[in-house]
């Protein structure tokens, strides 16, 4: 067994920084995501126009925003890993707590852009495409909403296991909001 | 895996991502508010290719898969390839009209 690896006696999965569990969820999560994408791209596939149009009502701006919001977050987070593996337990928090603040904007924006489509009497119900617009911006506003309660926890019980677990689904929500920006905002 | 990216290399990739955001943002000619119509080819091929180099920033840079197995590496590519991929055909498939 190779003690210099994060997680010895792991398996697979010692090589991985932060909770191995964390990584089993973080797989478990692409690969839900991967299949509901997977969903929207075939249900876009039968009727592109609809999509299109549907699509015009988004504000494209505002994701994009957003997006930089995330990626900037996620460089705060993975500053506090660098921090926390060099014993810098206030310099960690600090990050921590600037990602946690960037991630509530992300929430922030999220809202007003549903206010203002739930004023325009633009629901779930409206059609196919907002029904997945909603469906699947809203189970990643949930993995944000989780994922800042954990960036909270390990800001408060901070170790170099818990940054990395944290920084790792942090990394996730990252990701998975990479590839949804392109599917419901930008491709036509 | 202990090797960390270090500031300089976090901050760089961080630029690139800012970059390739903004790439995408203009290949999707946003500016097109009264006249919307199906992007170009090249500008969705754009858009793919930026969020794919995105993707590929995130895992090896900021969950730092750089420095873990070639088989974890692959894992995650090859997880994300097929998500592209499966994009991808979708758009291609009613861009053409081949399937309904």
């Amino acid at each position: 067994m190779r003690r210099d690896l994060p997680n010895p006696g792991w398996g697979p999965l010692s090589a991985l920084p932060g909770n191995p569990l964390m990584w089993v969820l973080i797989l478990s999560e692409m690969l839900v995501f991967t299949a509901f994408f997977a969903l929207y791209a075939g249900q876009r596939a039968l009727d592109p126009a609809l999509f299109n149009e549907s699509q015009h009502q988004l504000d494209p701006v505002l994701g994009g925003l957003n997006t930089l919001v995330l990626l900037t977050s996620g460089l705060f987070v993975a500053f506090a890993v660098e921090a926390i593996s060099a014993q810098r337990i206030q310099r960690s928090r600090q990050w921590l707590g600037a990602a946690i603040l960037l991630g509530v904007l992300f929430c922030v924006i999220k809202v007003f852009e549903y206010t203002n489509k739930f004023a325009a009497g633009i629901t779930p119900e409206t059609n196919a495409f907002f029904g997945f617009y909603y469906g699947l911006t809203a189970f990643h506003f949930a993995h944000v909403v989780f994922g800042l309660a954990l960036l909270g926890l390990v800001s408060w019980r901070t170790s170099t296991e818990n940054v990395e677990t944290a920084a790792a689904f942090w990394h996730m929500v990252d990701l998975i909001w990479i590839l949804l920006y392109p599917l419901i905002y930008l491709l036509r | 895996m202990r090797a960390l990216p270090g500031t300089r290399r976090l901050i760089i990739t961080w630029g690139v991502l800012m970059a390739l955001t903004l790439v995408s943002m203009v290949s999707a000619r946003l500016d097109q508010t009264t006249d919307w119509q199906a992007l170009p080819l090249w500008s969705a091929a754009m858009i793919m290719m930026a969020t794919g180099f995105k993707a590929h920033c995130v895992l090896m840079v900021y969950l730092n898969l750089r420095a873990a197995t070639p088989a974890w590496k692959g894992v995650f590519i090859a997880l994300t390839l097929l998500t592209l991929t499966l994009i991808a055909a979708g758009y291609l498939a009613g861009r053409f009209h081949l399937v309904g």
